[in-house]
């Protein structure tokens, strides 16, 4: 008897928790008709907000439109003023991009490296120096950008025409001769290379067998020998061999 | 014994009814389908939304650089005119 009294108690527990489950799972028509009401208003509101954004993008784009014109007509007149087409500062401004361009890949380059672009450099200089003298450099932004690329430019100049210096020691403690000074980390790293300090310091080195201690010997900038070098290398060696007894 | 399942029954018929009114009061298929409607217009609008201010915010970018294009022109040829003496 107790045991089906407290079977008929968790039946109609049951019953009656998982009856409003059961409904909690579908809609009722109140749910139903608060959610349709919400998402009525939200619909309202949205259309609302994208009236109002369509209107000023319209507004924005009439905007842009009467800037393009206006930017025109004011750049057309500032051309007119120092007398050159659109035209001819498209083709200004296309060749100083190209030229900033190559000064950055320039400006990445080591002293070292660089030495072997001195004759663009020098080459860019001269058309920079042209350019500064044209009537579009009187607009602001293109003598100012001239005048940028001119300091970088002769930065890069400065910095492998510095010449550098070597002051010879003795040789007894320096161990110092054109072969040993070229070979040095901070001169060539490059024994053979001897001939170029040489023949860059013909006015105290007339003997490259002799130099003496505290003379100040320019090392000539480089890594490699040119003609005149070779041929003065090659001259001493065969006078060396010939004086030399078999 | 009869009271218990007298009981039973009651409570059975009470969870019964209470179901039965559940059913009864859900929102029909069409209502449902309105429903899913109204919900799909209003995430579509929202898309659109979201779409129409990313394009403003280009355009207000974009009229802030004509501006100041405007402006730097306009001060070049003040520039461009004293240096020429004008």
């Amino acid at each position: 008897m107790r045991y089906l009294y407290s079977l008929s108690i968790i039946v109609i527990f049951l019953f009656l928790t998982v009856v409003p489950l059961i409904a909690q799972e579908e809609m009722t028509k109140d749910q139903w008709q608060t959610e349709m009401a919400n998402y009525k208003s939200k619909k309202a509101d949205l259309e609302s907000q994208l009236n109002q954004l369509s209107k000023d993008i319209e507004d924005l784009k009439k905007q842009s439109t009467k800037l393009d014109a206006d930017i025109i007509a004011c750049e057309d007149a500032l051309y007119a003023l120092i007398g050159v087409t659109r035209a001819d500062v498209e083709a200004f401004d296309k060749e100083l991009t190209q030229m900033e361009n190559r000064v950055s890949e320039l400006q990445r380059m080591s002293d070292a490296e660089l030495v072997n672009y001195k004759d663009e450099m020098m080459k860019m200089d001269s058309r920079l120096k042209e350019m500064a003298q044209s009537k579009i450099c009187l607009i602001p932004r293109y003598g100012d950008r001239v005048n940028t690329l001119q300091q970088k430019l002769l930065a890069l100049l400065n910095s492998i025409q510095k010449e550098k210096t070597y002051t010879v020691g003795t040789w007894a403690k320096d161990r110092d001769c054109l072969w040993n000074i070229a070979k040095k980390k901070d001169i060539y790293a490059n024994a053979w290379m001897w001939p170029k300090i040489w023949q860059g310091n013909r006015n105290l080195i007339k003997d490259p067998d002799i130099i003496k201690p505290k003379w100040v010997l320019k090392i000539p900038e480089g890594n490699q020998l040119t003609k005149e070098e070779k041929s003065a290398a090659n001259s001493y060696y065969r006078k060396k061999a010939a004086s030399t007894p078999n | 014994m009869k009271k218990l399942i007298k009981y039973i029954l009651i409570a059975t018929l009470f969870n019964g009814g209470l179901l039965f009114m559940g059913c009864s009061s859900s929102p029909s298929a069409e209502e449902l389908k309105q429903l899913d409607e109204l919900k799909k217009e209003v995430s579509s609008l929202e898309k659109k939304i979201a779409d129409s201010k990313g394009e403003k915010a280009s355009l207000e970018k974009q009229v802030a650089e004509k501006n100041g294009r405007l402006q730097q022109c306009q001060s070049d040829q003040e520039v461009v005119k004293k240096g020429l003496g004008k």
